[in-house]
């Protein structure tokens, strides 16, 4: 589904991302992971078409991101508080995104009720805009937000990093449930070893801007990635 | 610690993401202060001969402390449009080991560097010394030196302390320009002589030259003042925090627009629910009365349409120069997030030119009174309204995909928020100047009234192809999108 050729981002002389060959497949759920600043950010900003390549590229489906449109269409990706417009109330906002993606306030208020245990009640009805929710209710907002889009592909950055240990628990069912009903593939970069191990199939470990792993989820990967970043 | 922050300051300036902008600008500015320093010198140098010529028979001096309040009252409106807020970034200090006080003192002492402070020096300061030192001994011309200067930090720390409390009320704004015109009505309809007061203080002064220490004393109180009000406000965003419980709203009358209709109803709900972006739009309502400025009736009558055509465009277009300049700057928070979403470019780039349309569109409506004052303005304003939709607001976004500073529109902090300044003039000569290309010629060939019809008529095909320029336009927003993203994320 997405085909990164010789991709290169440098920034002042230093290469942020370099990456000769990569493939992810549909369906899979592929985990990032490395030190602060391999390098995992600017890969996502590349595959979404935020930060210009200086060599290489980036398909989608066949079609170079940075020159057609049409992954706007199927991807939905939450980065960072940035992605949330802050002055709107949950509500406004999923409906919002519901309504670019041609869903109906119907279809997305029953994609909502699947997530009313994740949201514990503090985001729906809330009387508040999202920029006065908490930093991991806003977080809940920004991933909800993707899956009502009814995407091919989701991409989150450092998801477990803001949530609770429930939400967490509930998120990894969650990835584990789309991609088990409706083939999603998904990309998600993580520090905690344990969870994306848990969840991911397939785990691409990065380094300076380099993919150094590609590992096959199994038994052993936590215990590879650990011995890894023992120091 | 002052050099430490104004080297930071310095580099902040080179480094910033719109340097190169920033640059050209401080350069023409520079050009346009060494003219408008060269004139004041000459003037300053110059004034016992002028004021002997212009008010022949008459002691130069006590002609010369009426004047020094008139030139006061210039000052006070001069510096608010022009005086730009001393800005910084405080946050990264605020935990550091630097007094607040240390941070307030920098900044105030910091703005007394400017311009405008300078002119008035040299403007008065020559005949102080050359005529009253002569006539009335060094004591006394000292005591006008101080005074005058004095004066002039008053007025300094006064504009600042209204800038920044208009920030957060408007209605000190309404009060400020209410006490303004009052003033100015008193002294044109002869209420109230400005220059009748000012003879009486100055002329006291030469008596009694400890008089000064008022002024000093003046001076002082608005430094404290405006230090006071800075430290007080260090807590930035929390005070303006409102409770109660917000609702979701949906302008279902725009829905039947589509796509574009939604991002319209999104830059509606930002200058509604967003301080800055709505004190930028309420703010910029004072500009609807320049129309004063720009339609005196006797020019009209004569048949000079011009005035008038530039009155138009800036009355019409007025929502465009603080606000559209930073079309895209406004969503800088979330630009990111706009950028990835399924939201094609033309979509965006057309919902932005909807809502310039609708902006020139409610200023139409906003000024059509100013017919009343003759009936030649309505057809010019309509020109003007075409010329604005059609070319100015093409322009306008294109100027906006320059732009790579973002505008933190949570954030009504006092430190970092410029106001408007020069910039903003030097872009509204560039849409005049475009105007009068278009209108120039053809009023030299064809007369006034067919110069008129001419920019309308251009205005409107132009908004009629709307559709090529927003494909030329959204073609910039792609190769811009990087840069422009890259220089939102720097906050």
């Amino acid at each position: 589904m997405i085909s990164i050729n010789n991709i290169g981002k440098s920034y002042g002389g230093q290469w942020a991302v370099d990456i000769a060959q990569q493939q992810i497949e549909t369906g899979e759920i592929v985990g990032l992971v490395g030190n602060n600043g391999a390098g995992k950010t600017t890969l996502f900003r590349l595959i979404l078409d935020l930060v210009r390549a200086d060599r290489g590229e980036i398909l989608s489906k066949g079609k170079n991101v940075a020159t057609s449109e049409d992954w706007k269409k199927y991807t939905a990706a939450y980065l960072d508080e940035g992605f949330l417009i802050n002055y709107l109330t949950p509500e406004e906002y999923f409906y919002f995104v519901g309504k670019l993606n041609n869903s109906s306030k119907a279809e997305v208020d029953e994609v909502l009720k699947t997530f009313e245990p994740f949201f514990e009640g503090a985001i729906l009805k809330s009387g508040k805009y999202i920029r006065d929710l908490s930093k991991g209710n806003q977080f809940k907002v920004g991933i909800a937000a993707c899956v009502i889009q009814n995407p091919e592909i989701i991409i989150l950055d450092e998801p477990f990093a803001n949530l609770d240990p429930s939400s967490q628990v509930r998120l990894i069912q969650m990835l584990k449930d789309l991609r088990e009903r409706k083939r999603m593939t998904i990309l998600i970069s993580s520090h905690d070893l344990n969870h994306i191990t848990e969840v991911c199939t397939r785990i691409l470990l990065m380094e300076k801007g380099l993919i150094i792993k590609d590992l096959k989820a199994s038994d052993d990967t936590l215990n590879e990635l650990e011995a890894y970043f023992r120091i | 610690m002052i050099f430490t922050l104004l080297s930071h300051q310095w580099k902040g300036f080179w480094r910033a993401s719109d340097a190169g902008k920033n640059i050209a600008i401080q350069i023409f500015m520079g050009f346009l202060m060494l003219y408008l320093l060269a004139s004041a010198i000459a003037v300053g140098l110059m004034l016992p001969k002028l004021l002997m010529q212009v008010f022949p028979g008459q002691n130069i001096i006590t002609v010369f402390c009426g004047l020094i309040l008139y030139y006061f009252a210039f000052d006070i409106i001069l510096r608010f449009m022009l005086q730009e807020l001393p800005t910084m970034v405080v946050q990264p200090y605020l935990v550091q080991n630097i007094s607040r006080k240390q941070i307030v003192n920098f900044l105030n002492l910091r703005s007394l560097v400017s311009f405008f402070n300078l002119i008035p020096i040299i403007l008065f300061v020559p005949f102080v010394v050359s005529e009253i030192g002569v006539t009335y001994g060094p004591l006394i011309s000292l005591g006008f030196v101080l005074t005058i200067f004095s004066l002039f930090i008053f007025n300094h720390f006064l504009i600042l302390f209204i800038k920044r409390i208009t920030i957060v009320n408007v209605l000190w704004l309404v009060g400020f320009f209410v006490v303004v015109l009052a003033f100015i009505a008193l002294d044109y309809f002869g209420g109230f002589s400005i220059r009748h007061f000012s003879s009486v203080l100055f002329n006291r002064l030469l008596t009694t030259p400890l008089l000064c220490i008022v002024a000093i004393a003046l001076a002082i109180a608005s430094f404290y003042n405006n230090r006071a009000y800075l430290l007080r406000n260090f807590y930035l965003e929390e005070m303006t925090k409102s409770e109660g419980q917000k609702s979701s709203v949906d302008y279902t009358w725009l829905n039947r627009f589509g796509e574009v209709g939604d991002l319209i109803a999104l830059d509606l709900k930002l200058i509604l629910r967003n301080k800055r972006p709505r004190s930028a739009v309420l703010y910029s309502g004072i500009l609807l009365f320049y129309g004063f400025f720009f339609f005196k009736t006797k020019v009209l009558d004569k048949g000079v349409l011009a005035n008038a055509m530039l009155g138009g465009i800036f009355t019409t277009g007025y929502l465009f120069i603080n606000y559209g300049q930073f079309l895209f700057a406004w969503q800088g928070n979330y630009f990111d997030g706009l950028m990835a979403s399924n939201i094609q470019l033309k979509t965006y780039i057309k919902g932005k030119l909807m809502l310039l349309t609708a902006f020139s569109t409610v200023a139409l409506l906003l000024t059509l009174p100013y017919g009343l004052l003759s009936w030649k303005i309505i057809p010019i304003e309509i020109a003007a309204y075409f010329f604005n939709i059609g070319i100015h607001s093409m322009v306008c976004i294109y100027f906006a995909t320059r732009n790579y500073k973002a505008i933190d529109i949570s954030k009504t902090s006092r430190f970092t928020f410029k106001g408007s300044g020069p910039a903003q003039y030097l872009y509204v000569l560039l849409i005049f100047f475009i105007g009068m290309v278009l209108y120039m010629p053809v009023s030299f060939l064809l007369g006034a009234w067919a110069a008129v019809i001419a920019v309308g008529t251009v205005g409107l095909i132009s908004f009629l192809l709307r559709d090529w320029w927003i494909d030329i336009l959204s073609k910039e927003m792609a190769i811009r999108k990087h840069r422009i993203l890259e220089g939102f994320r720097e906050k």
